[in-house]
């Protein structure tokens, strides 16, 4: 009798694992309440390149490709696309069954005016990869992109940021004073509804989304929180679902990853891949010997850096191109912590220490951009005074900070970039000589040149051969590792937290900038 | 008569006082280092120079100074404050939609410091060299020393992260109740704000309206008062208040444009959405016309708040008037 | 009502508020010796709460609070003190101009005082502070630009009183400059009264440059207690510390600045005096 019982009782456990282990099904309709911070100054696609304004507009239109978490391209508005043999011609089949949300139909039109004419107008880094192309329609649901030169990057440069938008709302505007801007009208799942001024954004449903019985979302609220602890509140008492990026303090973010219906998740950025860096004024001595600037990335400690600075959330930085990107080289010069090691390249240098210690005193602008950052100063004059380094640390805010960098108005900078989903399209253009441009932020600020390095850099964009670039940007990784073209400290990790009742928040490498269709809230 | 004639001769005063003030901090703030594009451009990860020169079209900012000055003048006497460059939106909607917040936040404060302080005061006065009077004296030294900022995150620490019966930031909860909750809800958002920015101001009108009062007290018509035989609280009431109580009127006309600086920082600490923390954020942000805009209204505020200030001392006591 | 027992109460205030002060003073001059730690080193662990090795506990970064707090009372006291000599030596000259000359220079430098009366001046200093970018220098500067007009008026009314006194007659007669008689004859006696008033406002000052700081307006290379207030706000639930103290310094500095302010204040307010029967 006993046995027969245990034996049943041994089933009927196996069945209920069982049962949980099925996939649930996703509950249809709910309010995703997610926070933003800081309030974008718009949300049109393309117009707005700010993190929360992407965040936004990411729901409401859509690109022809989406990327997984390896970056390899997908279908999405594009139902199927083509690359010719010689890298010159790349021809994507447009989807047929999409409506604008205000009815009209998606076609090439649409496609041929978002990258013939308004990105090349109105977004300074996308523009850039699209210059070289020329776009046509073939038919209404063809579209080819021609190059003069095969260009590597190309295949990956049709996501985040090249949203399409209606051409018959946009055509022969005044792109940043149209009205749409104010209510856009996209293809995504979600529509927009209302911006309350400080308060929240809201995003409704879009019952006519091409992907049929999808959203499950009915609607989204994106709540404005000025203050960073009243956030993590609203995180922590499940009034509100979702947070990412800067939304949240790291050390909040810490502590609410230790709830159990808080999950934590570092992917999504893949696209992004921030990498955080001290770039120095070449043009200046002592910054324009390597030595110096290899004595800087021996003496500060990265690990103290992403442990304490970052609270763990972020990776060492060995080079220009993130951890993550195919291309990535780990065989180059490390950087351990080793004081003794910088202090010996200083003195090789010629910059002895003086009565008072002081071997030479310089300057760091520090990125205005929040508390953490200006500990990440601090830091480092903490760890550069060690070594017998005075800094002297530059105040300044947004405005200020960006003046003074795109002006190369500085001896060392602190920032972080996004080095994008191909280093030809956002590692490249800190290191190339001839990308000094005064005046523009995001450029080569420091003035830093190797003939060795611009060509490597132009062969491995000219090229769609994945292996060859590979080696190229081998190559490039070692010499500028080596001859510590900036200071790499760490890359940066975004956490996206959120309630366990939402699913789906992160799905491939867009993250929460993912157009949230399939995400869904359990009740 | 006299008083109508007195005001229209006060309007063209302010008003050039207000202009100045404009192009003063027109001045001032093209001076400070870094340009509305720049922090665009610095937000989005992405510039050039096609981009910083569209955003300098767009805001006029690629006129020559002398033609922004003059359109910025222009614009002041139609009471056009221009357009926030950060949200294209009128810098009038952006203002106004925020000045309610500051006003339910410092109104209060200013009349809880006047009414509490200044009774506190003469109460003290009359008691002078007391326990009583040296109980106030002290309190009203502590709070005066206190910074109020402090004093805020004092109290958040106490009633929100200790005892938890308070809401530590915001003025309603972030997803809006209606009526009378909605109400409830931002009258106990507004108390530890409110309480913050008054007892600094209330210590100030304490310590004012105590010395006054003994310096009424020891004057000559009190005495003989007394000797003719007033009871102590008709003195009171009917001589010393009223003369006790001119400077902390006065005072009041002259606090109006510090409470703005004690808006911005308490509105700072408690995330209060009100014009202060606006105009700080917008200094950040280089929105020159939202600066601008927030510096004419408290001007014009101070400005309003004097001439009150002036009508109310009239009437208290009319010798002034005459003088 | 009852007579005030002023002397005892006079000299308990004082008391009190110089010897604070004093030690606050010590501290600021002798913070290399007093400060267990260097202020700036990471000599512990990530926010550690006040122990035996750090009575004060340590911030974000693992430094030495107690270390931070003795070094802040430089900058609270040099800022305090010199912005109120820059903004009293900017009343005066203002004030006396006024009140000497009266009528048109009266009434331009009047419009001039009411101007700066006018605009909201915690706005403006943090204007003016941005524009110069944070630095001690231009802190000061800022905040004296902007106090200065109570000295002003009080300048002004006492020379404009003192004006019309004989002695001031007998040295136009005399033949004496403006100058002369402004900076040797009137100066001297109308200086007592603002001395209360600026010491009053050093007490402003120091909250002032608090308040700025807090506000992240502050030299990063000082080490200042607002400073550390505003930075430690996003952890200050959990890191009480890091708020409570510095800002009991600021308490503790202030009121002794206060306390000191008010007996130097009773000492020149005349009805006081008569009533301590002095």
């Amino acid at each position: 009798m006993r046995r027969t019982l245990f034996t049943l009782f041994i089933v009927w456990s196996c069945t209920l694992s069982f049962a949980s282990a099925q996939n649930v099904e996703p509950t249809r309709g709910g309010a995703l309440q997610s926070l933003l911070w800081p309030e974008p100054p718009g949300i049109m696609s393309g117009q707005f390149l700010q993190s929360p304004a992407l965040l936004v507009s990411t729901k409401l239109f859509e690109p022809l490709l989406t990327y997984d978490f390896a970056l390899n391209p997908k279908a999405h508005l594009a139902e199927s696309w083509e690359i010719a043999p010689d890298g010159k011609r790349y021809t994507f089949k447009l989807r047929r069954n999409v409506k604008w949300h205000d009815g009209k139909p998606f076609t090439a039109d649409d496609v041929v005016f978002t990258f013939g004419e308004y990105l090349i107008d109105v977004h300074p880094r996308i523009k850039l990869v699209f210059q070289r192309t020329k776009v046509s329609k073939i038919d209404d649901y063809t579209v080819e992109f021609r190059l003069d030169e095969p260009f590597g990057p190309l295949v990956r440069s049709f996501g985040i940021g090249t949203e399409i938008v209606p051409a018959h709302l946009y055509k022969g505007t005044d792109f940043r004073k149209n009205p749409n801007n104010a209510a856009p009208v996209g293809t995504g799942p979600f529509k927009f509804k209302e911006w309350k001024r400080g308060e929240y954004i809201h995003l409704v449903k879009n019952a006519d989304y091409w992907r049929r019985g999808l959203p499950y979302l009915d609607e989204i609220y994106y709540r404005l929180v000025p203050d960073a602890a009243t956030r993590a509140i609203a995180i922590e008492s499940q009034q509100l679902h979702l947070a990412t990026q800067n939304d949240l303090e790291l050390l909040h973010v810490d502590r609410l990853s230790k709830l159990p219906y808080i999950a934590v998740t570092t992917k999504g950025w893949e696209w992004g891949s921030p990498i955080v860096w001290i770039e120095m004024n070449n043009r200046k001595a002592p910054f324009s010997d390597k030595r110096f600037r290899q004595a800087v990335m021996y003496a500060v400690d990265h690990t103290f850096i992403r442990d304490t600075v970052f609270q763990g959330y972020a990776k060492i930085a060995t080079g220009p191109i993130h951890s993550g990107s195919p291309f990535y080289e780990p065989n180059v010069r490390r950087y351990a912590f080793d004081p003794a090691k910088a202090e010996s390249l200083l003195d090789e240098m010629g910059l002895k220490r003086g009565a008072n210690g002081v071997r030479t005193t310089i300057k760091l602008l520090g990125l205005p951009y929040g508390e953490m950052w200006n500990r990440a100063a601090e830091y480092t004059k903490q760890a550069l005074k060690k070594v017998g380094v005075e800094v002297v640390l530059e105040p300044s805010d947004a405005a200020g900070w960006s003046d003074r960098t795109r002006n190369w108005d500085f001896e060392m900078t602190m920032y972080f970039l996004t080095t994008l989903s191909d280093p030809a399209l956002g590692v490249s253009r800190t290191f190339m000589s001839d990308n000094q441009r005064k005046g523009v932020l995001f450029t080569n600020h420091s003035g830093y040149a190797n003939p060795k390095v611009d060509e490597l850099f132009i062969r491995a964009a000219a090229t769609a051969n994945e292996a060859e670039r590979k080696k190229l940007y081998s190559e490039v990784q070692k010499i500028m590792v080596d001859e510590a073209a900036v200071a790499w400290l760490v890359e940066l990790v975004w956490p996206t937290v959120y309630n366990k009742k939402l699913h789906n928040v992160v799905i491939d490498s867009s993250g929460p900038n993912g157009n949230f269709a399939e995400t869904w809230l359990a009740k | 008569m006299r008083f109508v004639a007195a005001l229209l001769a006060w309007l063209p005063r302010a008003f050039l006082m207000l202009a100045a003030i404009g192009l003063l901090n027109f001045a001032l703030i093209r001076m400070a280092p870094g340009d509305p594009a720049a922090v665009l451009a610095g937000e989005s990860g992405a510039s050039d120079e096609q981009f910083i020169a569209a955003i300098h079209r767009d805001y006029g900012l690629d006129r020559p100074l002398r033609e922004q000055v003059f359109t910025y003048l222009r614009r002041l006497a139609v009471l056009d404050l221009g357009m926030s460059y950060r949200t294209q939106r009128p810098v009038a909607s952006v203002i106004f939609e925020r000045v309610p917040a500051t006003l339910l936040l410092t109104v209060p404060a200013l009349l809880l410091a006047i009414i509490v302080g200044t009774s506190l005061g003469t109460l003290a006065a009359t008691r002078a060299g007391t326990w009583k009077d040296t109980l106030i004296t002290s309190m009203a030294m502590l709070f005066y020393a206190t910074p109020v900022f402090w004093v805020g995150l004092l109290l958040i620490l106490l009633f929100s992260v200790s005892l938890e019966v308070l809401p530590p930031f915001g003025m309603a909860s972030f997803i809006k109740k209606t009526g009378m909750p909605g109400v409830l809800d931002v009258l106990q958002h507004l108390i530890m704000p409110v309480l913050s920015l008054a007892l600094f101001y209330m210590a100030v009108y304490v310590r004012v309206a105590r010395a006054a009062t003994i310096e009424v007290l020891g004057r000559g018509f009190v005495r003989t008062a007394y000797a003719k035989g007033l009871s102590s609280r008709q003195t009171l009431r009917r001589h010393v208040l009223r003369n006790a109580v001119l400077p902390s009127v006065t005072l009041a006309g002259l606090q109006v444009g510090q409470l703005m600086g004690g808006a911005v920082i308490i509105e700072s600490v408690f995330a209060w959405p009100g014009i202060g923390r606006l105009a700080f954020d917008a200094l950040m942000q280089r929105d020159y016309n939202v600066i601008l805009g927030v510096f004419f209204v408290s001007s014009a505020m101070v400005v309003v708040a004097n001439l009150l200030t002036d009508i109310v001392l009239r009437l208290i006591d009319p010798r002034i008037g005459r003088n | 009502m009852q007579r005030p027992a002023l002397g005892g109460l006079r000299s308990w205030r004082f008391a009190i508020g110089a010897g604070a002060l004093l030690l606050i003073a010590l501290a600021a001059v002798f913070a290399p010796v007093l400060a267990p730690f260097d202020p700036w080193e990471i000599v512990g662990g990530q926010l550690q709460a006040p122990g035996a090795k750090h009575v004060l506990g340590t911030d974000m970064l693992g430094r030495d609070v107690m270390s931070g707090i003795i070094y802040g009372a430089r900058v609270s006291l040099v800022i305090g003190l010199i912005s109120t000599a820059c903004s009293v030596a900017i009343g005066v000259l203002i004030g006396s101009l006024a009140g000497y000359f009266g009528g048109f220079v009266d009434r331009v430098l009047m419009r001039f005082t009411e101007f700066f009366q006018v605009i909201p001046s915690f706005l403006f200093v943090v204007l003016l502070v941005a524009i110069m970018t944070p630095s001690m220098t231009s802190i000061v500067i800022g905040i004296a630009l902007v106090i200065w007009p109570p000295v002003a008026r009080l300048v002004r009314s006492e020379f404009m009183t003192l004006r019309q006194r004989e002695f001031v007659e007998a040295a136009r007669v005399a033949g004496l400059s403006h100058g002369r008689i402004m900076m040797a004859e009137i100066m001297p006696n109308a200086l007592p009264p603002v001395i209360a008033v600026a010491s009053l406002m050093v007490a402003t000052s120091i909250l002032t440059e608090a308040s700025l700081s807090f506000l992240g307006l502050a030299d990063p290379n000082m080490i200042s207690w607002g400073y550390m207030i505003g930075a430690a706000r996003t952890v200050f639930r959990q890191a009480w510390w890091l708020s409570v103290f510095p800002g009991l310094s600021l308490l503790v500095t202030v009121l002794a600045v206060t306390l000191l302010a008010d007996v130097i204040g009773d000492r020149h307010n005349p009805t006081l005096r008569a009533m301590a029967g002095g």
